[in-house]
């Protein structure tokens, strides 16, 4: 399947500025570790120890918030994903 | 009634179609509760001010720093060390002397948010940190009133319009989740931008024009130079609006 992932731009400091990239994946969890493969600190940043995905951030699948089982939600050829950070600035 | 100075002043948006008159008067009517009177409260306050409505209650405890004054336009370097709300006042003051502000210097709490919203219409978030946010969120939710939500970091900002019981709150989509608290990176035009839309749904609500930004979570990318939106839903069991 595949995938394209569209960053927010705050995350650009972990991928040389580079917010967008097609990866290959069943899940949200397998199309996050193509990305994570070629940015192992945002690995660090975005996961638990667990593997599941930090409460501050989140994953959108077609618009759609994939919440609360992100790691796990299917996703299907020709997906989008948006990864964002929950902002907290006035 | 509005007087004949009211007709001059705002003779450009009476123009606007389906807002007439009628419009005018319900924003003089309205009591507007703007939470935070920094980088969003600024552009928030200086609009709705302009456009007229009736009563602006602004709180925020902070003093003007000087490393505010790239993104919070109401104040002035001579600003520097006075109360943002007094000072915020001032100058809405003279921006339009037809509306009253109230300025309110104190922390918001638990124990005393639901008194300093008071009898307002609606109360808009232009905080700078999500607990006070999800305070404002409930008090916003057992009032039954409107919560206008924005929210900036670095070139990018969020906002959404949560009406009660009807669309999605701000807990629905976020689940009570921190992020934390820091001082963080901010460029002026993202809030100027995020509080302009704020404003907007603020003016469409009393007025009742247009489609509000309901159920919708608007994210803005100055970096992209792109606005797009996220479908967000009510969640049945919030702790917040779920027995609504």
């Amino acid at each position: 399947m595949s995938v394209e992932i569209e960053l927010s731009s705050i995350f650009g400091r972990f991928t040389d500025n580079k917010l967008t990239f097609q990866v290959e994946g069943r899940t949200v969890g397998e199309c996050l570790k193509g990305l994570f493969k070629q940015y192992p600190r945002l690995e660090k940043l975005l996961l638990t120890k667990e593997g599941e995905l930090q409460r501050a951030y989140d994953v959108y699948v077609n618009g759609e918030s994939a919440y609360p089982k992100e790691m796990t939600k299917k996703v299907k050829d020709g997906d989008k994903l948006n990864l964002v950070f929950i902002i907290f600035g006035g | 009634m509005l007087t004949e100075r009211e007709f001059q002043r705002y003779d450009r948006q009476i123009m606007l179609y389906g807002f007439g008159e009628e419009g005018q008067e319900k924003l003089k009517k309205a009591k507007v509760f703007i939470a935070g009177a920094g980088g969003l409260g600024s552009p928030i306050a200086l609009y709705l001010s302009a456009a007229g409505a009736g009563t602006i209650r602004i709180a925020d405890r902070d003093k003007v720093e000087l490393s505010n004054l790239n993104r919070q336009v109401l104040y002035h370097d001579e600003d520097i060390g006075k109360g943002k709300a007094k000072s915020a006042a001032e100058k809405l003051e003279k921006l339009n002397p037809d509306i009253k502000i109230e300025a309110i210097a104190e922390t918001i709490t638990d124990a005393n948010a639901a008194q300093l919203v008071g009898d307002s219409d609606l109360i808009v978030d232009a905080m700078d940190n999500l607990p006070t946010r999800y305070l404002l969120n409930k008090t916003a939710i057992d009032k039954k009133i409107p919560f206008f939500h924005g929210a900036v970091y670095g070139f990018e900002g969020r906002a959404m319009t949560v009406i009660p019981g009807k669309s999605a709150c701000l807990n629905c989509i976020y689940h009570g989740a921190t992020a934390p608290s820091e001082k963080f990176p901010v460029i002026g035009i993202t809030p100027a931008v995020i509080g302009c839309i704020q404003a907007a749904e603020v003016i469409k609500y009393i007025t009742g024009l247009g489609e509000l930004l309901t159920g919708r979570l608007l994210n803005f990318d100055a970096i992209k130079m792109t606005f797009n939106e996220f479908r967000v839903k009510r969640d049945p069991d919030c702790e917040h609006c779920g027995k609504l």
